[in-house]
């Protein structure tokens, strides 16, 4: 599944490319626990891995996301989407798309990709029922072009999970 | 427990409310209990207060032979493990003290420390450079905090968080609205909007920032990202690249005469000199454009000699002259993506002086 955003991607401004590198250094230092992010020469597309923690019903389990960066970052979220095959998970799509507030509406500057891999970690651990979001055929069906999760009307129904 | 005793705490208690005035909240006079809010002694200079904390002081009724417990109940400017760092301090100079009467004390000893912390710390959250950099070789860039919760930021890297908000703002909500109105609209959203720290979304006031828009405002209108895109646009635009072209082609023409424009008349045409044109639409778009020009503007008939000759002129000009616009080129992209941080006066001029012509 290649699910780059559909536009042609420009390039990472200068700005970007700063903080990027700030961002991959501190990661090599001080890693978020339960992630590891798969070494490319692609600034602009992380692939991190993230394994679920002990304890919640995703124990062991190994997912990939994909971050693929803006050329305004950070002002602009990046776009994270798991690879296939995505967590069963009751606010992720079968195509890897998260239903999680922060990569859209509520992004904020400060926010890196250890935080958000940290909250999409907190949302795996928090779920108690393994299956997908009840519109899952439709918004998939929807996205078949490969539309990008950032340009998803998302409604945020609950913070439980 | 003695009356006498009792009386003299509750006396201490009055000299802390006297000390502290308002910034102590009396919730209890025996045992005490209290809020008391501290800052950090910069002669009330409030630019200069990078901390700040809330601590609550409760005393059992063994106090003092029995040190209070003290809490931070709030604080600004101050990171998770300065928090402990002050807190520690505080409770082990409660221990200390014991059994002597000790609140005015503590309190002066969580101001004291207060003042050593009163710094901003670490890196801005939003470009994760630090804020004061450790090495003093390093250029230390002005940053500001934001009074509602004391985050401390880069003042550029805010600014042009600001502006990035406001122009998607406007964006959406007046697309097709002309620049002018756009323009007013934003200047009006700027005086009264409220916007929410990168870092805690606590509210702050636009008048927040504007010291700092002041203070960056000489280039703040060339560092915003909207103008950026701006030039963007225009550096890409067909007419642009044409233009440049030209301007390339009449100075490397200029270079090859030092200085004199003059079509060449000495060169020599040999079968096979002809490469292909380099640049085929510009010469024909050139030609015709200049000669709109040449009525209105003298500097045209310049650049039309350039264009017209550039047939003419054989091989060694054109290659040149192609190798010339690609360096154009790369120089201008540069331009394009630092004029964030470095705004030079030559992408205004581009702006300014092709307004009228796009306008046409």
């Amino acid at each position: 599944m290649t699910s780059s955003s559909g536009a042609a991607r420009k390039n990472l401004s200068k700005i970007a490319c700063n903080r990027l590198q700030k961002e991959l250094v501190e990661w090599q230092v001080n890693p978020p626990t339960g992630f590891k992010h798969k070494v490319t020469d692609n600034l602009q597309r992380w692939v991190v891995e993230v394994t679920g923690a002990s304890g919640t019903l995703y124990a062991n389990e190994t997912y990939q996301l994909q971050v693929d960066f803006p050329e305004n970052y950070p002002m602009e979220a990046p776009q994270v989407i798991f690879l296939h095959p995505a967590p069963l998970h009751p606010h992720i799509y079968s195509n890897g798309h998260i239903c999680l507030d922060i990569l859209y509406d509520s992004w904020s500057p400060a926010m890196t990709v250890s935080s958000i891999g940290i909250s999409i970690l907190s949302m795996l651990s928090s779920s108690t029922t393994k299956q997908r979001p009840e519109d899952n055929d439709r918004y998939v069906k929807n996205c078949r072009n490969g539309r990008s999760p950032k340009e998803t009307r998302w409604w945020f129904h609950d913070d439980k999970v | 427990m003695g009356n006498e005793e009792e009386d003299e705490v509750v006396a201490e208690v009055e000299a802390v409310e006297a000390v502290y005035a308002t910034d102590c909240v009396l919730l209890r006079s025996f045992p005490p209990h209290f809020h008391i809010s501290l800052k950090p002694r910069t002669a009330d200079v409030s630019s200069q207060q990078f901390v700040e904390a809330v601590l609550e002081i409760r005393a059992s009724p063994q106090y003092p032979k029995e040190p209070p417990s003290v809490d931070l109940v709030d604080c600004k400017g101050l990171d998770e493990q300065r928090q402990k760092h002050l807190l520690n301090h505080i409770q082990s100079k409660a221990c200390e003290l014991s059994p002597c009467l000790m609140l005015v004390s503590l309190c002066e000893e969580a101001v004291e420390k207060l003042s050593a912390m009163n710094h901003p710390d670490g890196d801005c959250p939003l470009c994760l450079f630090p804020l004061v950099p450790e090495d003093l070789q390093s250029e230390t860039l002005p940053f500001m905090k934001l009074m509602s919760c004391f985050h401390c930021f880069h003042s550029e890297c805010i600014i042009r968080w600001w502006q990035w908000l406001q122009s998607s703002k406007v964006d959406s909500a007046n697309t097709d609205s002309t620049p002018a109105l756009r323009n007013q609209d934003n200047h009006k959203k700027m005086e009264d909007s409220v916007g929410n720290c990168p870092v805690c979304r606590k509210p702050f006031l636009a008048k927040d920032l504007d010291h700092v828009l002041a203070l960056v405002g000489s280039y703040s209108s060339q560092m915003s990202l909207d103008s950026d895109e701006v030039n963007d646009e225009l550096l890409q635009s067909e007419d642009e690249i044409i233009r440049r072209q030209k301007f390339e082609a009449i100075l490397n023409l200029q270079k090859e005469n030092s200085g004199l424009i003059e079509p060449k008349k000495d060169i020599v045409i040999l079968p096979g000199m002809y490469l292909p044109q380099p640049v085929a639409v510009p010469s024909s778009m050139l030609t015709k454009e200049s000669d709109e020009q040449q009525e209105k503007d003298p500097s045209a008939v310049v650049s039309g000699n350039g264009g017209g000759t550039s047939n003419a002129t054989g091989p060694s000009s054109s290659r040149q002259r192609n190798s010339g616009a690609r360096r154009q080129k790369a120089r201008s992209d540069k331009h394009s993506s630092s004029t964030v941080r470095n705004p030079r006066k030559p992408v205004q001029q581009w702006v300014r002086r092709d307004d009228p012509s796009n306008k046409k």
